[in-house]
C-alpha cells in the first residue's frame, strides 16, 4: 500500500541528499579546472577571471577569498611533498630549487585551521625572496621544520598537516599559463621525528 | 502451488526493478541538483567577495584589512601583503581611484566586477612613475570624458567596465618590518572616490 510514496521517498532521498554531498563535496575539493600542475605545487592562473570554468566560479562565490588579479601575482599551494605524501608538522622538509621569473615571492606555511600564521610571530613563520639566504647559484635552499634549522628556516606547525604557500609577485607565470617553461622549488622530505 | 509461487518471486522481481528504477530517478536528479547548484551558486551567494566588501561598510572608500577577520569576514590572506578593499557604483560617475609614490617596495590593484571577475590589473612597474592613478568607468562615461579630458589626465588610465558595481583590492608587499609605516601611509592616502570631472569643465 505505501509502496509507491516510499519509491518517491527513496528517489527523493537519494537526489537531495546526493546532490547536496556531492556538490559540497567539489567545492571543497578543487578550486576548478584548469590548474598549473608543477610537482606537487598548484596553481589557478584562470580562476579570479571571466574565463574560469563553472566549478571554479562557484567556488571563488563560496569561499569569498580576494584573489589575486593578472599583473599581481599567482599563488602557487602545496599539500604533499614530492613524494606524494602529505605534509606533516612532525616532519622535516627540504625546499630547494629555483622559483618561476617574479619580482617578488612570499613562502608560509598554513595550518591545519587553514589561518595563515600572524606577521609577528616570534617563529619565522613566513618567508620572502628578500629574507633568505641564496645558493651560490642563485637557488633556494630553505628548511621546513616546526624546530630550529641552521640556515633558512620556515617554521611550520607543529603538529598536524600543513600546507605550503608560494606566491609570485608581478609574475609572467600568471599571464600566459603554459607557454613559459616553469619550474617550482622541490619539496624533498628529510626525516621525521627527531631528525 | 508452484504457479503461486512463480506468481510471487514475480511480484518480487517487480518491486525489486522498481526499487532499482527509484535508485537510478534519485541518482539522476542528483546529477541534475548537482549542476544546478554550480551554475547558480555564483548568483545567490552571500558569502562571495563583493557581498562580503559591500558589508564593510559605505561604498567609495578603502577598507584596511587586518589578521583576524573582521565583522564582514575578510582578512588578508598572506601576512606579508597588506592590503584595502573598496566597492563603488559607477551607475552615475566613474571612480577614481589613486595613490601617491612614496616608496613602498610594491603595490598592486585589481579591478573586479560584482560577480568577481577581474577588469583590470596594474601594479607599480607598470603605471606611469609608481603612482596609482586609475579611473574606472562605463564606456559612454569614458567616451565622454576621453571627449574633454581634463589637465592633469594623461598619465590616468581609464579602464572600460561593463557593470556597474564592483569592487577593488590594493595590495602592497610588506619586505621587510622597517617598511610597515610607510606602507601604512600609502594605503592611507589610497583614495576610491566618485569622479566628478563635469562640474569642473563647466566652470
Amino acid at each position: 500500500m505505501f509502496r509507491v510514496p516510499f519509491l518517491v521517498a527513496i528517489a527523493l532521498a537519494i537526489a537531495f541528499g546526493g546532490g547536496i554531498w556531492s556538490t559540497r563535496l567539489a567545492l571543497d575539493a578543487t578550486i576548478g579546472f584548469g590548474a598549473i600542475k608543477l610537482g606537487s605545487w598548484e596553481a589557478f592562473p584562470e580562476a579570479q577571471t571571466a574565463d574560469a570554468d563553472p566549478y571554479a566560479k562557484s567556488h571563488r562565490a563560496n569561499a569569498g577569498k580576494l584573489l589575486y588579479a593578472t599583473a599581481e601575482g599567482l599563488s602557487f599551494t602545496a599539500t604533499t611533498d614530492d613524494s606524494g605524501a602529505r605534509l606533516s608538522g612532525s616532519c622535516t622538509y627540504q625546499l630547494t630549487g629555483q622559483t618561476p621569473t617574479a619580482r617578488f615571492w612570499t613562502l608560509f606555511a598554513t595550518g591545519p585551521d587553514g589561518r595563515p600564521p600572524a606577521a609577528d610571530a616570534n617563529l619565522p613563520s613566513s618567508l620572502n625572496s628578500r629574507m633568505v639566504g641564496r645558493q651560490p647559484d642563485g637557488s633556494l635552499d630553505i628548511t621546513i621544520a616546526s624546530r630550529a634549522r641552521p640556515g633558512n628556516w620556515l617554521a611550520s606547525p607543529q603538529q598536524g598537516q600543513f600546507r605550503l604557500t608560494l606566491t609570485l609577485l608581478d609574475t609572467p607565470a600568471a599571464g600566459s599559463s603554459g607557454l613559459i617553461d616553469l619550474s617550482m622549488p622541490a619539496i624533498r622530505r628529510i626525516g621525521c621525528g627527531n631528525v | 502451488m508452484s504457479r503461486l509461487f512463480n506468481f510471487l518471486s514475480l511480484r518480487r522481481d517487480f518491486l525489486w526493478l522498481k526499487i532499482l528504477f527509484a535508485i537510478f530517478t534519485g541518482l539522476v536528479g542528483a546529477a541534475l541538483l548537482h549542476l544546478i547548484i554550480v551554475f547558480s551558486l555564483p548568483q545567490f551567494s552571500q558569502r562571495d567577495a563583493y557581498t562580503r566588501i559591500i558589508a564593510e561598510g559605505e561604498s567609495h572608500r578603502f577598507y584596511r584589512l587586518g589578521e583576524q577577520p573582521d565583522r564582514a569576514g575578510l582578512s588578508k590572506e598572506d601576512p606579508m601583503m597588506e592590503m584595502s578593499v573598496c566597492s563603488f557604483d559607477i551607475s552615475e560617475t566613474p571612480v577614481r581611484l589613486t595613490a601617491p609614490n612614496i616608496g613602498v617596495p610594491f603595490w598592486s590593484l585589481g579591478v573586479f566586477d560584482a560577480s568577481s571577475d577581474e577588469i583590470f590589473s596594474i601594479n607599480d612597474r607598470t603605471s606611469a612613475d609608481h603612482v596609482l592613478d586609475v579611473v574606472v568607468g562605463t564606456p559612454a562615461q569614458l567616451a565622454a570624458l576621453r571627449k574633454s579630458l581634463p589637465r592633469g589626465f594623461s598619465q590616468t588610465v581609464l579602464v572600460e567596465a561593463q557593470q556597474t558595481e564592483g569592487y577593488a583590492v590594493l595590495r602592497s608587499f610588506v619586505t621587510h618590518k622597517s617598511v610597515v609605516p610607510v606602507i601604512s601611509k600609502f594605503l592611507e592616502q589610497a583614495t576610491c572616490a566618485p569622479f566628478q570631472w563635469r562640474t569642473r569643465v563647466q566652470f
